[in-house]
């Protein structure tokens, strides 16, 4: 574990805390404090962003840890989040169980469902692995889609979650479910990457033949991190079709899979804060090509009425190519060398 | 059994479509070891390039089709230098990844230049049907069936006597080595990426002719990796017998089980037979099976 010099742990329970400076509690309180505060400072456009944000974040986290740190390429999140979603879905409306019931429930159904997705990593990695993965995307949509529990393509309808009487209907009121949630995935999250399990992962990533001398059981710990991370997109897949109150299986294509894929790498694979830069720059590039595109297409009408889809790929794809070429361990890395610098200031190293 | 030969003789025209569209993936994956997402895009482009020359300029036919090839020629290179040589020496997946940046950049473009129409050009072709004992089949696309052929021998003529492809084979087996005996291992890059752009401009043009050029066509480059999986990423055999066996069990399965399950059949055969092929023989039907060291 690294740490900055001068820094002397006493007890163990220090060495090991997240949370390590009185500097970084305030830090952190004041930050939930003014989290909670949001929904009463901010505009309503805002809220609706976060809650967006909040969501994706728990899904490209799932994809953090099954790609970032076991190194298994899936380019199946979106299909799974679809599966999390349709069967929130099914608990809630077709089954008659409450949202708070279903929401762990999608997330292991999702998990289960992941391991099937996962099998084919047991016997092929690398590029074969993604192709398998938006094969399993194909195959799954293609499911949802025909099955008479799904609703075809019409989709599912969701009822707002409700709690003693009280209903979550606005985006300002689910605000304080999709954030807890978040706080609470993130915080799973960072403290499983340092434990047995993250570890294992990361020996995986690194090399898996390796990993198995070492006496690590692959099957397991392929399998285990498919599911954890389908456990993710199934909570957000939950989250998210309480929040637009329908399941469609139009939300979930195969570009929005290469979207977080990309969020991934522009914020830095094998990072937890990471998960968090890739995010919002992405989604901020979004909106901004939203703001921006029908400027364009004003002054330069060959562009057409509604550049705003292939302007917001380009853009993307722009990005993340720099990104590959320039920064290749993302944002999180920047983030790491800013702040050393600011720790050593005076100083150039 | 009169359904099952028309079925049998569709899919393999749409298979060797397919199997060209792979053979462009599987020529960039014998050399620089990077699997590319980005020859989908290179398609459209061609095809589009070739509309634009026989529609909107009004060029003879084979005017037309050496344009394209040019145009594509000259994406594929600019591709590899701008996108791809960056990226040499760091880990292969991150080339692979840039591919597939590459592919949305040119997939904003192509939107952007489409606007949400379709553009054919199959009525400036010679029209007509052919009757082959029982069946009948358009012309257009016994031509794009036999032309697929043809690129396929082309390709294998000029592996098998050319210099070039003589380095392009010793590429393939060990970068280091080739360039140790005088092969300049970027040319061959470069090369190989102007050959199998103008490869995929070809399976572009067949399968514009075929389904015009709408914003999905792209995306049948991801048929053509899948297919170039299942031969197995190494080899131009294997591209060619997979992507026949694959269109014809796209259309087998759907004539047979679309009654059975309510359509839609043909949009996930691909998929499901990838994955049964992956768990079976994880690298293709004829890809190299690699031994790995730690």
């Amino acid at each position: 574990m690294w740490r900055p010099c001068g820094t002397f742990d006493e007890t163990y329970e220090k060495d090991m805390a997240i949370v390590r400076t009185p500097l970084r509690w305030a830090v952190l309180t004041a930050s939930l404090v003014l989290t909670v505060l949001l929904p009463v400072i901010l505009p309503y456009y805002f809220i609706s962003f976060i809650n967006n944000l909040a969501i994706t974040v728990i899904l490209v986290m799932g994809l953090q840890i099954v790609s970032g740190y076991c190194g298994q390429i899936s380019f199946g999140q979106a299909a799974f989040m679809a599966v999390g979603a349709y069967s929130a879905a099914i608990f809630t409306q077709k089954l008659g169980l409450s949202f708070w019931l279903a929401l762990p429930l999608s997330g292991i159904f999702t998990g289960l469902f992941g391991l099937i997705g996962g099998a084919p990593s047991l016997r092929i990695k690398g590029f074969y692995l993604a192709v398998a993965t938006i094969a399993v995307h194909f195959v799954t949509m293609w499911l949802i889609l025909h099955l008479e529990i799904t609703g075809r393509s019409h989709g599912l309808m969701v009822e707002p979650p409700s709690l003693a009487g009280f209903s979550f209907d606005t985006d300002e009121r689910m605000f304080y479910i999709i954030m807890p949630v978040m706080i609470l995935m993130t915080y799973g999250a960072r403290n499983l990457v340092r434990t047995k399990v993250g570890r294992a992962f990361v020996a995986v990533r690194d090399n898996d033949l390796a990993a198995q001398v070492m006496g690590i059981n692959l099957f397991y710990y392929k399998l285990l991190a498919f599911f954890i991370s389908c456990f993710y997109a199934g909570v957000a897949g939950c989250l998210w079709a309480h929040l637009t109150l329908v399941a469609h299986f139009e939300q979930f294509t195969l570009l929005h899979a290469l979207w977080y894929i990309g969020m991934l790498i522009v914020g830095g694979m094998g990072s937890v804060p990471g998960v968090f830069f890739g995010v919002i720059l992405i989604r901020i590039l979004d909106e901004l090509v939203m703001v921006v595109s029908p400027v364009l297409a004003a002054w330069f009408p060959w562009l057409g009425s509604a550049p705003a889809a292939g302007l917001g790929v380009t853009a993307f794809g722009l990005v993340l190519a720099l990104f590959l070429i320039w920064e290749p361990r993302g944002l999180a890395h920047r983030w790491e060398i800013l702040k050393a610098s600011l720790r050593l200031y005076p100083f150039a190293h | 059994m009169e359904g099952f030969l028309q079925l049998l003789m569709l899919g393999l025209m749409e298979g060797g479509l397919y199997a060209i569209v792979a053979a462009a993936i599987v020529l960039v994956f014998k050399s620089t070891h990077v699997v590319s997402l980005a020859h989908g895009q290179i398609m459209g482009f061609g095809a589009l390039a070739f509309w634009i020359g026989v529609v909107q300029l009004k060029l003879p036919l084979a005017l037309a089709l050496i344009g394209s090839l040019a145009f594509s020629a000259a994406m594929g290179w600019l591709i590899e230098r701008a996108a791809m040589r960056p990226l040499i020496g760091q880990p292969l997946f991150a080339s692979f990844l840039n591919t597939f940046a590459v592919f949305l950049v040119l997939d904003g473009i192509f939107q952007l230049i489409l606007k949400g129409e379709s553009y054919s050009f199959s009525a400036y072709l010679p029209k007509g049907n052919v009757s082959v004992g029982d069946f009948t089949l358009p012309i257009t696309q016994l031509v794009s069936f036999l032309g697929s052929l043809l690129v396929f021998l082309g390709l294998a003529l000029f592996y098998r006597w050319t210099k070039l492809g003589l380095g392009m084979r010793a590429t393939a087996e060990d970068h280091q080595l080739a360039q140790s005996t005088g092969i300049s291992v970027r040319g061959v890059f470069s090369a190989i990426w102007v050959l199998s752009s103008a490869t995929a401009t070809f399976a572009g043009l067949a399968l514009a002719n075929v389904t015009d050029i709408y914003y999905t066509l792209p995306y049948m480059g991801i048929k053509g990796l899948v297919v170039a999986l299942v031969g197995g990423l190494e080899s131009l055999p294997g591209a060619l017998l997979a992507g026949l066996l694959l269109g014809v069990l796209e259309n087998v399965s759907a004539g047979y089980l679309d009654p059975l399950v309510g359509g839609g059949i043909k949009e996930v055969a691909a998929y499901v037979l990838l994955l049964f092929v992956l768990l079976v023989k994880p690298y293709g039907l004829f890809g190299l099976v690699r031994i790995e060291r730690i």
